[in-house]
């Protein structure tokens, strides 16, 4: 119960003093202790997860080790990106909104997760898209910033109104606002087949959309305008919050059609987004397609059953994401130090290393969730990394030392979570097998596939699906500028306005 | 020009026409002369300052600023809030501005009377519109419907549909970032090796982003591409004269990538090649877009209504007229106010500002020098050989209240143009000034060769590892494990970045330098056979080793009483996570650091061949002297050494004399350089620590300000602006004018270090009146592309010149003063006007105001301007 107090009192200030940045009666300095003040949620959510115990109910809320867990992850997530944007956005003109904006994103995003109250998840699912369209509208003196921001509320309405519609439809059948009442099975078997379906198909477009599957990709793609704490918050806290969505609605989202959907749309999605990120060359754009990919990634794990994976995946990639954002000024090739490609040598060497670790992780790991699908991943990994050591001649073997240990160690951190994610998580049911075995043989093709198609470079299908992929890739007309329109605008006001 | 300079056939007419062009002029030449308009771009890796007008000083300022004006609209002189703000803080004297107006009006041919004009040009220096109020009124219509007047501009013919030119521009953008990309895709444009046209030419029709039709229409067109572009400016009826600017019209449309391809195309020996295919690429597009709107309804000309509503309403609002008094104007005499006015409001009144601006910086300087006094001639116990920048100024100052130092500047590559090559790198780097061509090789090897090996090994484990990163990312199923496998250690790095900036910062760094620490190393300065890699010869002869040194030595004037020490400094910045950091490196040495530079300087210094060559020529450099080189850190006023050699006891002494004073001397800088940077609420209190956390905070937008604010450059000796407080605004360059009765050296100044500051000032310039045209926008919306530049947002241009957080201390206030670089001579008025005669591009600039011109006379202290007067 303190915990839990404690928790929520923390978030109200962080939420009143972000409300505070904006009066400008306020000096500027205060957003100094706004930004550690964020420590506070962060600090009581560790606490919470370390002290309470799992599967606290208090009213509304209901407090388990996901909830205090992503509590967790996004308060530190909202202090790092505030913290970067002190100095990064200072001077800007919509400096002080900023903090109030990323605040509130951040803050109703950490509190989604512990409620359990239909109501209040219909609710908050909405107000941290609503906060993030709105950080997208605060350069809308720019016209394609306007244009993403116009097209990210639009898209994020649809989601919102299918999480609402969904919550009262659950409650008109089952009479019940509580998810964990409402979500037990002889509740739900009063549902008939096609609500059902229609339910599942809620749940997965309220999840697709803010993850930018395709096909509603396009407010992702087009989403390089924002500045980038806007974009490390956005990649890092909330395009996932579809994972947890199903994960929440375990229960519910069990039909093997709905999961099938699932796994096609996030296998689709899987290889537009990494063909966008392998034929475009900004930086930003590269990231946004990985993004769509590595979302597909985690719906896999969702339709294969493994939700905990989802979870630690989403938690993993938006640290990595956010880090590659937040980073994205150093990406200037140093020209001293590009590393001269041999290429040559053989790639059946690797092709083996890779084949006998992933059989090795494969037999290793019975109990692990999807553990074809990783093994296959694995052993990919592994083949790259070996046909590397041929760039290189002295060092190579340190350095091939370093990465596996530092890989061995991020693997003891995610085989944590997932135990901890695991223990958690309501136990649903796993779907068939022959879908992670559907999936396992699905993505070694298309791998194989794409290893002969860029073998063949000036083949005409090689040609047609570059072209294809580039015009895939590329953001709408209303989206683009070729030249920042508004700084002229600002040079001929001045100071005037303010 | 006439008003419908494309008339358009129908297309059907076109398709059955035979590409018969009217030009006879070959197509390259054409495009070499529209190539005149845009300036190559450097890739960011090496930023370049490069003013964006460089081919068009032939013309004077004002008609270049008249002719961008028109066309791609961009305006060059500051805006009227920027003079506004300059006026507030006491930069522009208004008496000037008056005595500004008053010649000006003098000079015209007035049609008008002169009280009026006076009036209405009064009106307009104050007000920036005409207020919104008056135009409302409509009784105002009827007039308007008097006349017409204006020229129209040759635009191309993509401009009269607003969708389809945003579909060239994005279509454009995107067949340049993928040629030009530098391995950030890991599947690359196919066809790239059949260059740019070449490879458009194949895909264009298998491109989903063009309709059937459109990619139907280019079925068959020509291989090359000067055919292609002889035939499409037949089908769009382009002639002989207006080709050059309908094809500058193009250029102008992304400045940024068609100056990249130019940058590409010299590079590689093409001349303008790469400008051809562009040009033939987009024009074909153009012409395949816009085929179904051919031919154009002249009718759909943009309207110039509201500019001729505010002229008019001005006239009868400010100049004192009736409407009644206005009809009974013949319609020459309206055309004529109007003419003179709209001259007036959209120009000149933005030139007399700047001019009075300017002139107010000169009288300003011209009084801080004039109170300079420089009475102390005690011998220096080290001198000190600096770059011009501006951040030198600041440095050398302080430094010279510190003790007895005698400080010099100079371009920042010490007069020595050559590639270098660091230790154990395939990669050279020309370090010189981009105007000058390197002539040698310069090789770092080490000492012990052993040590190679060892060194190899440290840093390939972490490239290797970052080689490990990038690859996995490039493979299907591999990056989709990359999360899993480097996630955590990358939340643990934001972490500790955020925890603590600095001390992270500062880690990370250290780790870095650890890992690319290399062993200790030597010059290789001897002749030696030739390069296979750069075709140059390694190493300098003897001859050219003395020559360099004395060249240098003679053109800053230090050619007798050296000190035991002299310190050659060159500098680099300190900043991270900045696409712009090479933007913050010395300019002189190719956008990189000096210090490479600055040690092959001490180390010829210290040869006896050099010394002994040197003292056949007249300069005796005692036995006690000793050459030290050493590296400026900008971003934290910090001077470290690079190779100490061993040290005279005098020396030895002066060392340390010199070592005890740095840290004051940094502390010194840096307060001054924070009281600058804009901060959070108040300033911190300890300078030292913040422009530390500066220079390794990841999330530091303004590391530091780099060269803006710089205004003037002044060639003289040091002891005319010792003392004076210069604010980091003026470039100084030591020279000895008794030194140079020909005025060789003068000569050699203006050409080199002159021009570079010139370069850099009109950059800052541009990207200060025009930051969204030759600026690079804000930098937390940019995204680097191709590993060569920056892009706004989705897609933009490839962006040229500094982000607008390096001009700008918030979105409200400009940092920059934009105003064109001062060039303060000290030499007799013979000196000038004997350059002026003989320097013919420097003569030039002056005369059509690329810079402006002073002289101090160096006995009377007479302060010259030589403004276009003079001429």
């Amino acid at each position: 119960m303190l915990f839990i107090w404690s928790w929520f009192i923390s978030v109200g200030i962080v939420f009143v003093s972000g409300a505070l940045c904006l009066y400008s009666r306020i000096p500027e300095r205060y957003v100094y202790i706004h930004t550690r003040l964020l420590l506070l949620p962060a600090a009581a959510a560790l606490i919470g997860w370390i002290g309470a115990g799992s599967g606290t109910e208090v009213g509304a809320w209901r407090f388990d080790g996901i909830s205090w867990l992503m509590a967790f992850y996004i308060s530190l997530l909202s202090w790092i990106i505030q913290t970067f944007s002190l100095r990064y956005l200072h001077g800007d003109r919509a400096y002080r909104h900023y903090f109030w904006l990323l605040t509130w994103t951040a803050g109703a995003a950490s509190v989604i997760w512990s409620s359990n109250d239909l109501r209040i998840m219909a609710i908050c699912w909405g107000l941290p898209f609503v906060g993030l369209a709105a950080l997208t509208w605060l350069k809308r003196e720019w016209a394609p910033s306007r244009a993403a921001a116009m097209q990210m509320g639009i898209m994020f309405l649809a989601s919102w109104l299918a999480v609402a519609v969904l919550a009262v439809w659950i409650w008109t059948v089952t009479g019940k606002w509580s998810m964990s009442a409402a979500l037990l099975a002889d509740q739900l078997a009063e549902i008939s087949f096609w609500g059902r379906i229609a339910m599942n198909g809620l749940l997965l477009l309220a999840a697709l959309i803010p993850a930018g599957q395709w096909p509603f990709h396009r407010w992702l793609l087009e989403s390089a305008v924002t500045p980038t704490p806007v974009s490390a918050v956005m990649h890092a806290g909330l395009v996932n919050a579809g994972g947890l969505l199903l994960a929440r609605f375990s229960p519910l989202f069990n039909m093997p059609a709905a999961h099938e959907a699932l796994f096609i749309i996030a296998f689709l999605s899987i290889l537009l987004g990494t063909g966008i990120s392998f034929v475009h060359v900004d930086y930003k754009r590269q990231l946004v397609a990985s993004t769509m990919a590595q979302m597909g990634v985690m719906f896999v794990q969702c339709a294969l059953g493994a939700y905990g994976a989802a979870v630690v995946h989403l938690i993993l990639h938006g640290l990595f994401k956010a880090t590659l954002f937040l980073q994205s000024g150093s990406v200037v090739p140093r020209p001293e130090r590009i590393v001269r490609v041999k290429g040559g040598g053989s790639w059946w060497g690797g092709a083996l290393i890779g084949l006998a670790v992933g059989m090795a992780f494969w037999i290793a790991s019975p109990s692990e969730p999807t553990r074809l699908f990783s093994a296959l991943l694995l052993g990919a990994s592994m083949m790259i990394a070996w046909g590397r050591l041929a760039d290189f001649r002295e060092g190579r073997w340190l350095g091939l030392v370093t990465v596996v240990m530092l890989a061995l160690a991020s693997e003891e951190v995610r085989h944590f979570l997932t135990e901890f994610v695991q223990a958690a998580l309501p136990s649903g049911s796993a779907p068939p097998s022959a879908l992670e075995w559907l999936a396992f043989v699905l993505f070694a093709s298309a791998a194989i596939v794409t290893f002969w198609i860029v073998r063949h470079r000036s083949s005409l299908l090689f040609v047609r699906f570059y072209m294809w992929l580039v015009h895939f890739g590329e953001p709408r007309l209303s989206t683009v500028e070729p030249h920042p329109h508004y700084l002229s605008i600002y040079v001929k006001e001045g100071a005037s306005d303010e | 020009m006439s008003k419908q300079a494309i008339s358009l056939e129908r297309p059907r007419k076109q398709a059955t026409r035979k590409a018969v062009s009217g030009i006879e002029r070959p197509i390259a030449k054409i495009v070499e002369k529209a190539s005149e308009v845009i300036a190559p771009l450097w890739p960011i890796s090496t930023f370049i300052a490069r003013h964006p007008w460089m081919e068009l000083e032939y013309l004077p300022f004002s008609e270049v600023a008249e002719r961008f004006q028109r066309m791609p609209g961009i305006h060059l002189y500051p805006t009227m809030a920027s003079f506004r703000a300059a006026l507030e803080k006491g930069e522009i004297d208004l008496s000037f501005l008056e005595r500004k107006l008053h010649r000006w009006l003098d000079a015209q041919n007035l049609s008008v009377p002169r009280h009026e004009a006076e009036r209405l040009c009064r009106a307009f220096l104050w007000n920036d519109e005409v207020p919104a109020e008056w135009l409302a009124s409509s009784e105002w219509n009827q007039l308007l419907a008097a006349t017409s007047w204006r020229n129209a501009v040759i635009q191309p013919l993509s401009a009269h549909n607003s969708k389809q030119k945003q579909r060239l521009d994005q279509q454009m953008i995107k067949w340049c970032k993928l040629f030009l990309d530098e391995g950030q895709a890991a599947w690359g444009l196919p066809f790239r090796e059949l260059g740019l046209f070449g490879a458009w030419r194949q895909l264009v029709g298998h491109d989903p982003a063009l309709t059937k039709d459109e990619r139907q229409r280019l079925f068959d067109w020509p291989s090359a591409p000067e055919l292609a572009l002889q035939r499409v400016l037949s089908e769009l009826n382009v002639d002989e004269e207006t080709a050059v600017n309908y094809l500058e019209a193009h250029l102008l449309a992304l400045p940024g990538w068609a100056g990249m391809l130019l940058w590409r195309s010299k590079q590689t020996g093409q001349d303008t090649a790469l400008l051809v295919d562009y040009l033939a690429i987009r024009l074909s597009l153009e012409w395949t877009l816009m085929a179904p709107d051919l031919p154009l309804d002249p009718s759909m000309d943009d309207d110039v209504a509201d500019d001729w509503r505010q002229l008019l309403v001005a006239w009868l609002h400010w100049g004192g007229m009736t409407a009644a008094k206005w009809q009974q104007l013949k319609a020459e005499e309206q055309c004529a106010r109007l003419a003179f006015a709209d001259r007036f409001w959209r120009l000149e009144r933005y030139r007399l500002w700047l001019e009075a601006w300017e002139e107010t910086y000169e009288e300003q300087l011209k009084t801080t020098i004039r109170s300079s006094c420089s009475a102390d001639e005690q011998k220096p116990a080290a001198q000190f050989l600096f770059c011009i920048d501006v951040r030198s100024e600041v440095f050398r100052r302080h430094l010279e209240e510190a003790g007895p130092f005698e400080t010099y500047g100079c371009a920042g590559f010490f007069g020595i143009p050559i590639k270098t090559r660091e230790l154990d790198s395939h990669h050279t780097h020309p370090s010189c000034p981009a105007i000058v061509q390197p002539q040698q090789e310069i090789c770092e090897v080490a000492a012990v060769p052993e040590s190679v090996t060892d060194y190899r090994r440290r840093r390939n484990m972490f490239r290797f590892a970052g080689q490990i990163f990038k690859k996995v990312k490039q493979n299907l199923l591999a990056s989709l494990l990359l999360p899993e496998m480097s996630g955590s250690w990358l939340g643990l790095h934001t972490l500790m970045r955020s925890a603590a900036p600095k001390k992270a910062g500062h880690l990370f760094r250290k780790i870095e330098e650890t890992m690319e620490k290399k062993p200790s190393t030597a010059l290789v300065l001897e002749r030696q056979e030739k390069s296979e890699a750069s075709d140059l010869p390694i190493g300098f002869s003897t001859e050219e080793k003395i020559q360099y040194v004395q060249q240098l030595l003679h053109s800053i004037g230090l050619t007798s009483s050296f000190a035991p020490l002299v310190i050659v400094c060159g500098h680099e910045s300190a900043t991270v996570n900045n696409p712009y950091a090479s933007s913050l490196d010395c300019g002189a040495c190719g956008g990189a650091a000096g210090a490479f530079n600055a040690r092959v300087f001490a180390a010829l210094g210290n040869l006896p061949e050099v010394r002994e060559g040197l003292a056949q020529r007249g300069i005796v450099i005692p036995d006690e002297t000793v050459f030290v080189a050493a590296e400026h850190v900008t971003t934290i006023d910090e001077l470290r050494w690079i190779e100490i050699p061993v040290l005279s006891e005098s020396a030895q002494q002066a060392f340390h004399l010199v070592e005890s004073v740095l840290p004051k001397v940094s502390r010194n800088a840096n307060e001054e350089r924070c009281a600058k940077l804009p901060s959070i609420g108040k300033r911190p209190n300890d300078a030292v620590a913040e422009v530390q956390r500066r220079a390794v905070d990841w999330s530091e937008i303004r590391p530091e300000w780099g060269l803006a604010g710089n205004a003037a450059f002044v060639i003289g000796s040091r002891s005319r602006t010792k003392h004076c407080h210069l604010d980091g605004r003026v470039f100084l360059h030591s020279y000895d004018w008794r030194q140079d009765p020909t005025g060789e050296l003068l000569s050699g100044i203006i050409s080199g270090p002159a021009t570079v500051g010139q370069w850099i000032n009109l950059q800052y310039y541009a990207s200060t009146v025009a930051p969204h045209y030759y600026g690079s926008g804000s930098k937390t919306t940019q995204t680097v592309t191709s590993g060569i530049g920056v892009m706004q947002g989705n897609a933009s241009d490839l962006l040229t010149g500094l982000p607008w957080q390096s001009v700008a201390a918030s979105d409200q206030e400009l940092f920059h003063s934009p105003l064109r670089l001062l060039v303060v001579i000290e030499a007799p008025r013979y000196y000038i006007e004997r350059l002026l005669t003989e320097h013919l591009p420097f003569s030039q600039k002056v005369k059509n105001g690329w810079l402006r011109l002073a002289s101090i006379d160096p006995d009377s202290g007479e302060w010259v301007s030589w403004g276009r007067s003079l001429f």
